[in-house]
């Protein structure tokens, strides 16, 4: 495929590639741009591993084409920490034992991330039909619900969205 | 809602939650996993697998694709000259030199500059294939006149095992009940979500670096260097990240690294292969399959009396471990209850279907699925309460299996008492199922390998008074790391975050068997233990020698008689001076005493013991077939709980898989194909399958374990299957005897069951 100019939003900087629009947004990521904190489970949207977020919305960037990115705004898991402070989902994975191998974390954390912009008070069932698209096979779950609940508290006390 | 509170009793404290610092790389996405891994001038492997199932090769034409533009390399079984290999039997190659034996056989592989690019490559080889007859089935496999797979296993039996303990013919015909049943399970794959991925990379001078994480690098690491007669010394395993194991892992994919480290080999580049997730389905290595005939004879007041197995196994076209699987599924379950006698049959046969290899708990969770539903198939007969039944006959502290485990610690009978309790055995809902199991597993086995039993490491003081530990043991997530550092900071008497751990490198680590037969805690983490006292006592040496006078080391720092004080710093840079540039260091082996069984594999085979009951409540709609799965209860004896945050998650997520195993998965086939080679089609737990999973910890401290600590990982999935099933039947008051328990399943069952009415 020929290559083309895309101009998007990455982790709320605006850049410009040069690349071939029909190769996933994973591809993009990771290969080109070096964001290795995107995982890929399987390549076929069946995991949840590449979720990020784009336009708000959390989507399998392996799933995605590159070029659909155009004019919009990407955000990955390198977006979350600022600096040395991490997000509140960061640390409450953490203090939750949320992560065991670590590789649905990423992936996990921004499914997390697009459920608490909706909403700052989600129920465990609705935790885990907005996570029921991540596959963990560490975990059974648990400590990632109950970390998400911990951060949503979190954000509340704090009074901040995401 | 699930409560929160895990029961614990004991005296001892246990450690809330430790994780080691690691985690935060991995929640920033930061850590370097196997599959973000880039070299220099890196190219791109990928196989070329054997569309059918038996077939002889009569030619591999590579000229086209060793000509396209891009591609650095192109390799053929007949061109190597490497030697077979083989856990048990030499029964692999490379690549296949005359004969493919399922489909996904590896054929051929190529390099190229990128992925794309391999990929044309691969339909640029031309394969002269014959097809030959093909057998799927054990039983056809075993008939005379069937294809035969291997000259080595003729009648296509991999591997078979005959037993008898006591007399189990007498006891089967004096019993007041005999219950015999049927029971099968398919192929599983342990389905962890980062796929094997390895970077190989040769150099002639420094020798061969494999970049990739497997559960046990140094039999890997042997294993690469015989196959291609390099000496071990030039070849080193680098352990990324690993993201997920559960004993699918522990030698990964032997295949994908003898071919990237050939093609690294034959372009003097870097070679990256990482299999795809259909490559994962149809040539990784699932556990077994399993077809087991079971009989139970006991008397009316419930002792039992004898149990005779006749186990068959699909081995597939290839045997890895599977003989040690088949044997662990047939026999393990005996040493839950007190069994005086027993007959065991195994029949390990080859078939034109995906190779095996194990998954977490080898196979002690199919045997229980077969063994616990016969006790409630017996307990129902007799009258008997389930429960009762189990804690008439389970094992107890100070007894000797019916093959020869010596129990030196149990809880199982309080496992038993909290298990049901918690789940309301004796209060029970109306429309509801209950269901309960118990488990037995080897923490630490010592079979593994006669010579190797124990396990060894390193502590080192660093010269700012913080200590670095060197194992071999690997960590995927497990917890297994967290807990060590927990240990050495008993040991030592100072904080968890002065300790760091090291353990991916073959070149640096201490040698270890790996991460399998749930031996970490146990044998690991003695072998810390033994490393942290002796550099203990040996900064304490140091430091009396300073002083002039007897020390003691408390608090993470070194105090006098007459009250004079070092810190572990000044201590360190004092040795450094004395020794112009050495470091104080612990080395701890732990070798456990001599495992002392027989021909026929009686005797005590592991350090300790792991003991486990579940609870299962379910609903079965009767019209539907649908099981809903309401709650498990999960108690554990793993004696004393080292880290409670990890130790909850080995049980959520082993429940889990468990359920999987029970509900949902399971390799299905048309010929040797399989049908279901994708995650959309292999359905592994979501969060929206998990019920609520209630884990208890009876804490009780096990003689020999470090700090009275026993294994948990693995036992965590074994009493799943049997408890699910158990319960189903109750609800039902039909039994299904095949995994798995599928809503199809179910309702067959209750079709046949009104058929017969
Ligand atoms: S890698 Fe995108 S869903 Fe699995
Ligand atoms: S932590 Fe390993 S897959 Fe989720």
């Amino acid at each position: 495929m020929q290559k083309e100019q895309i101009c998007f939003t990455l982790n709320g900087e605006t850049i410009e590639v040069y690349t071939d629009p029909t190769i996933s947004l994973l591809r993009l990521l990771r290969d080109e741009l070096g964001l290795t904190g995107t995982k890929e489970g399987c390549g076929e949207g069946e995991c949840g591993a590449c979720t990020v977020i784009l336009d708000g919305m959390a989507v399998n960037s392996c799933l995605v084409p590159a070029g659909k990115a155009k004019n919009r705004s990407v955000l990955t898991i390198e977006s979350l920490a600022k600096g040395d402070k991490y997000h509140p989902l960061q640390e409450a994975f953490v203090e939750k034992g949320a992560v065991q191998c670590g590789f649905c974390s990423p992936g996990m954390i921004m499914s997390a991330y697009a459920l608490l912009q909706e909403s700052s008070e989600p129920t465990s069932i609705e935790i885990r039909t907005a996570i029921s698209g991540n596959l963990c096979r560490c975990s059974g779950y648990k400590q990632i619900e109950e970390a998400v609940l911990s951060a949503a508290e979190k954000l509340k006390n704090r009074g901040e969205s995401g | 809602m699930p409560t929160e509170t895990d029961i614990i009793t004991g005296d001892r404290k246990t450690d809330r939650g430790f994780q080691t610092p690691e985690v935060w790389a991995k929640i920033t996405g930061k850590a370097i996993y196997g599959i973000d891994l880039k070299l220099p001038g890196m190219l791109y492997g990928k196989i070329l697998r054997s569309p059918h199932p038996h077939a002889r090769i009569m030619g591999v034409d590579l000229e086209q694709a060793r000509r396209m533009p891009g591609v650095r390399a192109a390799l053929a079984g007949d061109e190597l000259s490497c030697k077979p290999f083989g856990m048990v039997y030499k029964d692999e190659l490379p690549l296949a030199i005359d004969r493919v034996r399922y489909i996904g056989d590896e054929v051929a592989a190529v390099a190229a500059i990128d992925e794309k690019i391999a990929l044309k490559a691969l339909e640029a080889i031309n394969v002269d294939y014959e097809l030959l007859p093909a057998v799927f089935d054990t039983e056809e496999a075993m008939a005379p006149g069937a294809p035969q797979l291997h000259d080595q296993h003729p009648g296509n039996l991999a591997w078979q095992r005959e037993l008898t303990r006591g007399n189990p013919e007498a006891a089967f015909k004096t019993a007041d009940l005999v219950v015999e049943g049927s029971f099968s399970v398919p192929q599983v794959h342990a389905a962890y979500l980062e796929p094997i991925c390895c970077v190989a990379d040769y150099d002639p001078y420094g020798g061969l670096t494999l970049h990739t994480a497997v559960q046990s690098p140094d039999i890997v690491r042997e294993l690469v260097a015989d196959v291609l007669d390099l000496p071990v010394s030039k070849v080193r395993i680098i352990g990324p990240v690993m993201g997920g194991g559960f004993g699918g892992r522990v030698y990964g994919n032997l295949k994908v690294y003898i071919i990237s480290s050939l093609l690294a080999i034959r372009c003097g580049r870097p070679v990256r292969m990482q299999l795809t997730r259909q490559e994962e389905f149809i040539a990784g290595r699932p556990m077994i399959a399993a077809k087991i005939r079971a009989k139970l004879a006991l008397n009316q007041d419930g002792t039992i009396l004898a149990r005779a197995v006749d186990l068959i196994t699909d081995n597939g076209a290839y045997s890895a471990q599977a003989p040690w699987v088949s044997k662990t599924l047939s026999e393990r379950n005996d040493s839950v209850y007190r069994i005086p006698n027993i007959r065991t049959t195994v029949r390990l046969v080859c078939t034109n279907k995906v190779p095996t290899g194990q998954y977490r708990a080898y196979g002690n969770q199919v045997g229980n699925f077969a063994m616990e539903s016969l006790l409630d198939m017996a307990a129902k007969k007799l009258g008997l309460d389930p429960l009762e039944l189990r804690l008439k006959n389970c094992v107890k502290k100070g007894e000797v299996t019916v093959h020869g485990l010596r129990i030196n610690s149990c809880a199982l009978s309080d496992c038993l008492q909290a298990a049901a309790d918690e789940i309301g055995w004796h209060k029970r809902k109306p429309g509801r199922g209950y269901g309960i199991s118990a488990a037995i597993h080897a923490g630490g086995s010592l079979v593994f390998d006669k010579n190797m039993r124990g396990a060894s490491a390193y502590a080192r003081l660093e010269y700012d008074g913080r200590v670095t530990l060197f194992s071999g043991e690997q960590d995927y997530g497990q917890g297994t790391h967290a807990t060590f550092i927990l240990i050495a900071a008993r040991a030592l008497g100072i904080e968890p975050d002065q300790i760091i751990i090291y353990s991916r490198d073959t070149l640096t680590s201490p040698f270890s068997i790996g991460a399998l037969a749930m031996r970490q805690t146990t044998i690991g983490g003695k072998a810390i233990q033994l490393a942290a006292e002796k550099l203990r006592e040996k900064i304490a040496q140091t430091a009396a020698e300073m002083l002039g006078e007897p020390v003691v080391m408390e608090g993470g720092r070194v105090r006098s008689a007459t009250g004079k004080t070092l810190e572990l710093s000044e201590i360190a840079a004092d040795y450094r001076f004395q020794t112009s540039g050495l470091s104080i260091t612990g080395e701890g082996k732990y070798v456990p005493s001599e495992s002392a069984y027989d021909d026929t594999g009686y005797g005590n085979i592991a350090v300790a013991y792991s003991f486990a009951a579940h609870t299962a409540e379910v609903e079965v709609d009767r019209e539907t077939g649908e099981v809903k799965i309401i709650r498990i209860v999960a108690a554990h004896d793993s004696g004393r709980i080292l880290n409670l945050i990890s130790a909850r998650g080995q049980v959520y997520g082993g429940v889990t898989q468990g359920l999987g195993y029970s509900c949902q998965e399971g390799y299905l086939f048309d010929g040797g194909r399989v049908l279901n080679d994708s995650l959309a089609d292999y359905r592994i737990p979501t969060a929206l399958d998990v019920p609520d999973i209630m884990p208890i910890f009876i804490e009780q401290d096990d003689p020999e374990g470090p700090f009275g600590a026993k294994g948990l990982g693995e036992i965590v999935m074994v009493p799943v299957l049997g408890a699910v099933a158990n319960a189903v039947a109750d609800a039902l008051g039909i039994r299904v005897t095949d995994l798995p328990i599928t809503a199809e399943r179910v309702y067959q069952a209750i079709v046949e069951w009104e058929c017969e009415q």
